[in-house]
C-alpha cells in the first residue's frame, strides 16, 4: 500500500513543479496585483470611502493608521483634509485609463502604418520608415512638454499625446510580421479568391500576428504609466481637480517633511503596477514569442 | 568610410530640421502667443502692440522663414517674458545641469557596465540575480519616486544631506545618485544581455577550443563584440546629458536646463522653449551621429552594409 502511494505523491510534486515552471510565483503575484488594481478602478465609485475632492477641514494632515492615525482616514489625509485613500483609488483609475487608452491609440497607429508600409512598399514604406526613425530620435518628453504648454491641457489631448508614445515600435514589428505573412499561403489564398486588402489584413493577417502585438502593447503600458506620472508630477499632465498617481506624488512633494504619507502610497502603487505589468509582459513575451527578446 | 559618415551626417541634419519645423508649427499654430502671454482680457491695443513687436502679424510661413534665417545667423530670438536673448537665458543653465549629469553619467557607465558584465559571467548565480533585481527596480521605479525616496531617507530622516537647492556641492549628491542609479540599472540590463548573446556565439567556443584561457577569450573576443549594443544605449545617455534631468531637477529644485524648460512651458515662453528644443535635439542627434561613426570604426560590417561602400573606403 505504502509503495503504491509513493509514485502518486511524486507525480503530484512534479505536477506542482510543472505548474510553477509554467506560472512562476512572481508572475502569479504580478497577475494578482494587476487584477486587484483593475477591480479597484472598475469599482472605484463603490470603494472610495469619501468623494476624492471632499474637504475635511477639521481633519487636515491626519496620519494614516500605520503611523498612529485613526480609521477615519485609513491612509491619512492631505493639507486640505482630502482623504488619501479615496484620492488614491481615483488616481489608480485615471492612470490606468490613460495608460490603456493611449496604448490602444499607439497600437492603432502602429498597426495601420505597419500594414500600409507592408502593403504598398515603395516610397510609402520609405516615408513610414523615416517617420519611425524620426520618432525614435526625438526627445519625446521634451516635445510632449512643449505641445502641452501651447495647446493648453485637456484630458483628451493628453491621452492623444500619450498615444503618440511607442507607436513606432509597434509599427516596426507590424511591418516586419506583415511582410512575412504576405508570403505565406493563407494571405495569398484569401486575396486570390477576391478578398479586399482590408479583409486580408484585418481578418487574416492581424489574428495571426496578434500575439506578438499583444506582447508589444503590454510592454508599452508601464512606459506610458511612467511617462504620464512623470508629466503629472511636473504639474503638466493631468490637471487638478482631476488626479492621477503622478499628480499625488507631485502634490505630496511639498509636504515631504511634515506629511510623507501623502506621497508614499501613490509612489508604492506606481512602482508595484509598473513592476507587475513588466513582469507579466516579459513572461508573455517568453511564452508567446521568444523572437522578440 | 567618408561616404558612410556623410550619409549619417545628412540624416542627422534632416532630423534636426524636421524637429525644428514640427516644433515651430505646433507651437505657433496652436495658440496666439500674444494672448497666451498677455492673457485674454488684456487691452486690445496692448495685444496689437505685442503682435507688432514680435512680428506676429506676418503669415506663418513668413515667420517660419524668418525664424530659420535668424537661426542660420545664430540668433534664437528673445525671451517673450523679459526680452533677454533666449540663448543667453538657456546657456547660463547648461553648466548647472552638466554639474549633475556628467558625474551621473560616469556612475552609470562604471557601475552599469561592470554590473552587467559580472552578471553575465556569473550567470544564474546569486550575483546575477542580485544585479537583475537591481536592474528591474531601476526600470520600474520612476526617477521622481526614487529621488523623493532618497530625499526622505537621507535628508528628512537622517538629516545627512540637504533636501533641495543648489548652494553647495552637498546639494548635488542626491540628484547625482538618483540619476546615476536609474541609468546604471538600464545599462546593466543591456550589457548583461549583450554579453550573454556574445558568450553563446561559436567563436567563443572556438577560442576556448584552440586553447585560449577564459580570461583571454572574454577580454579579447567577448568584450569588443558586446560593446556594440552597449554603445548605442551609452550614446543615448550622452545625448540626454542636457535634458535628461528634467524630472530630477524638479524634484531637487536644481536650477538647470530642465527646470528652465518646465518654467518656460508654464510661462508659455515660446522662444525659450524653442531654444531648449534646438539644444536638446542637436545634442541628441549629434550623440547618435558620433555613435554611428564610432560603430563604423568598431564594426567594419556596418560600414559596408549601410554606407554603400563595399570595398576600400578610407
Amino acid at each position: 500500500m505504502s509503495d503504491a502511494a509513493l509514485p502518486s505523491t511524486e507525480v503530484e510534486t512534479s505536477g506542482r513543479r510543472r505548474f510553477f515552471r509554467a506560472w512562476p510565483p512572481a508572475v502569479l503575484l504580478a497577475l494578482a496585483w494587476i487584477a486587484c488594481i483593475a477591480l479597484v478602478s472598475i469599482f472605484a465609485d463603490w470603494l472610495k470611502p469619501y468623494d476624492f475632492m471632499a474637504l475635511d477641514l477639521r481633519d487636515r494632515l491626519a496620519e494614516p493608521v500605520f503611523m498612529g492615525g485613526t480609521f477615519r482616514h485609513l491612509l491619512g489625509s492631505d493639507e486640505l483634509g482630502r482623504d488619501v485613500l479615496s484620492r488614491l483609488i481615483e488616481s489608480v483609475r485615471m492612470s490606468l485609463v490613460i495608460a490603456f487608452l493611449s496604448t490602444l491609440i499607439a497600437a492603432a497607429i502602429g498597426v495601420s502604418l505597419g500594414f500600409l508600409a507592408a502593403h504598398f512598399r515603395g516610397w510609402i514604406e520609405q516615408v513610414i520608415l523615416g517617420a519611425i526613425d524620426f520618432m525614435a530620435a526625438i526627445p519625446f518628453l521634451i516635445i510632449a512638454l512643449a505641445v502641452l504648454a501651447f495647446f493648453g491641457n485637456t484630458l483628451t489631448l493628453f491621452i492623444l499625446l500619450m498615444g503618440m508614445h511607442g507607436w513606432e515600435r509597434i509599427a516596426r514589428i507590424t511591418r516586419g510580421l506583415a511582410i512575412a505573412a504576405k508570403e505565406q499561403g493563407y494571405a495569398a489564398a484569401a486575396s486570390e479568391i477576391g478578398a479586399s486588402p482590408f479583409r486580408v489584413y484585418g481578418a487574416h493577417i492581424l489574428p495571426n500576428i496578434a500575439s506578438t502585438l499583444i506582447v508589444a502593447m503590454t510592454l508599452n503600458i508601464p512606459e506610458v504609466i511612467l511617462l504620464e506620472s512623470g508629466l503629472s508630477f511636473l504639474g503638466l499632465g493631468v490637471q487638478p481637480p482631476l488626479t492621477s498617481l503622478g499628480n499625488m506624488v507631485g502634490y505630496g512633494r511639498e509636504y515631504i517633511q511634515t506629511a510623507p504619507w501623502i506621497l508614499l502610497s501613490p509612489a508604492v502603487v506606481i512602482i508595484l503596477t509598473t513592476l507587475a505589468v513588466s513582469v507579466v509582459g516579459d513572461w508573455l513575451r517568453d511564452r508567446l514569442d521568444p523572437t522578440l527578446r | 568610410m567618408l561616404g558612410y559618415i556623410a550619409s549619417r551626417a545628412f540624416r542627422a541634419l534632416v532630423t534636426i530640421l524636421l524637429v525644428l519645423t514640427f516644433a515651430f508649427f505646433i507651437l505657433n499654430a496652436t495658440g496666439d502667443p500674444a494672448i497666451l502671454i498677455l492673457s485674454a482680457d488684456a487691452p486690445p491695443e496692448a495685444i496689437a502692440a505685442f503682435r507688432e513687436e514680435w512680428g506676429l502679424n506676418a503669415p506663418l510661413w513668413k515667420q517660419y522663414l524668418g525664424y530659420l534665417w535668424n537661426l542660420a545667423h545664430g540668433e534664437l530670438g528673445r525671451s517673450m517674458r523679459d526680452g533677454r536673448d533666449a540663448w543667453a537665458v538657456v546657456s547660463e543653465r547648461i553648466p548647472v545641469t552638466l554639474a549633475i549629469t556628467i558625474p551621473a553619467l560616469i556612475i552609470k557607465l562604471v557601475i552599469g557596465i561592470s554590473a552587467g558584465i559580472i552578471a553575465a559571467l556569473w550567470r544564474d548565480t546569486w550575483i546575477d540575480r542580485l544585479v537583475m533585481a537591481f536592474s528591474v527596480t531601476g526600470y520600474t521605479v520612476p526617477s521622481f519616486v526614487l529621488g523623493l525616496g532618497l530625499m526622505l531617507v537621507f535628508a528628512v530622516q537622517l538629516g545627512w544631506l540637504p533636501a533641495a537647492g543648489a548652494d553647495s556641492w552637498r546639494h548635488a549628491i542626491l540628484p547625482i545618485v538618483t540619476l546615476g542609479v536609474a541609468g546604471a540599472a538600464v545599462l546593466a540590463r543591456f550589457t548583461r544581455s549583450a554579453m550573454l548573446e556574445v558568450l553563446g556565439q561559436p567563436f567563443i567556443r572556438t577560442g576556448l577550443a584552440k586553447g585560449l584561457v577564459w580570461r583571454a577569450v572574454v577580454i579579447g573576443h567577448a568584450f569588443p563584440n558586446a560593446a556594440i549594443p552597449t554603445l548605442t544605449i551609452a550614446g543615448f545617455m550622452i545625448g540626454s546629458l542636457v535634458a535628461g534631468a528634467v524630472v530630477v531637477e524638479s524634484v531637487f529644485a536644481w536650477p538647470g536646463v530642465g527646470r528652465l524648460l518646465v518654467s518656460a512651458v508654464g510661462n508659455r515662453d515660446l522662444m525659450v522653449v524653442q531654444a531648449i528644443l534646438l539644444l536638446v535635439t542637436v545634442t541628441m542627434v549629434s550623440a547618435n551621429l558620433i555613435v554611428d561613426i564610432v560603430y563604423g570604426f568598431v564594426d567594419p560590417r556596418l560600414r559596408t552594409a549601410r554606407g554603400g561602400l563595399a570595398r576600400g573606403g578610407t
